[in-house]
């Protein structure tokens, strides 16, 4: 038990090996995923698990759809200027 | 809830607060919204976990990276304790998994005061109100 306990605790005192990749965007989906939940946890009225549900999930939509357009216009720039 | 006078209805606003601070989410156990609260206590400690697993407990630098450590210190006093920790170690942590790590658990303090405002201006305003419009 202690032994699996300083082994979770260790994983916190070595950073990760994220490459620089495409795939590296990917990240941002697990913190608009969080944005979106505490967004909605704090505006709705009546926290309904259904309606919480259903707002959340646009609400995720909406900001990885921005997040996306974003990221094809930079890269459209880059691409025209660098070319 | 009702008050004898004015300053114990303030220092209830306080503690409401605090709370929050505290441990994310306890502003809403202390206002009897417990299902808000477990909602923002999960995803709280969830994506500032992640951040720390992600960049290591180096992330948090309260010299180096001091605008970083104000927007994770709101996450919870804790950090401040994790700043100890990683000053007095030889926790180093640079590129992508560092920058990774300051942006989820930055997100995770300023998403945790707004949580936190929330609470109070509920306190405040009554069971059911909130900032601004419903959407």
């Amino acid at each position: 038990m202690s032994a699996l306990l300083y082994g979770i605790m260790a994983s916190f005192t070595q950073p990760e090996n994220i490459a620089t990749s495409p795939a590296f965007m990917l990240w941002m989906f697990p913190l608009l995923a969080a944005i979106a939940v505490i967004y909605k946890t704090t505006k709705l009225r009546a926290l309904l698990t259904k309606v919480f549900l259903r707002e959340t999930l646009v609400l995720f939509g909406v900001l990885s759809g921005f997040m996306i357009l974003a990221i094809v216009v930079l890269n459209l720039l880059v691409w025209l200027i660098t070319r | 809830m009702r008050f004898q006078n004015k300053a114990d209805y303030w220092l209830w606003l306080v503690a409401v607060a605090l709370a929050g601070w505290v441990i994310p989410g306890g502003g809403h156990f202390l206002i009897r919204q417990p299902k808000r609260g477990m909602i923002i206590f999960i995803t709280i400690t969830l994506t500032f976990g992640l951040g720390l697993y992600l960049g290591s407990i180096g992330i948090i630098d309260s010299v180096g990276g001091w605008a970083w450590y104000i927007a994770q210190m709101m996450a919870t006093p804790a950090v401040w304790i994790l700043d100890h920790l990683a000053r007095h170690g030889a926790y180093q942590s640079y590129g992508r998994p560092c920058d990774l790590g300051q942006i989820y658990t930055a997100v995770a303090g300023l998403l945790n005061l707004l949580a936190v405002f929330s609470a109070v201006y509920m306190a405040y305003a009554g069971r059911g109100e909130f900032i601004g419009r419903e959407e």
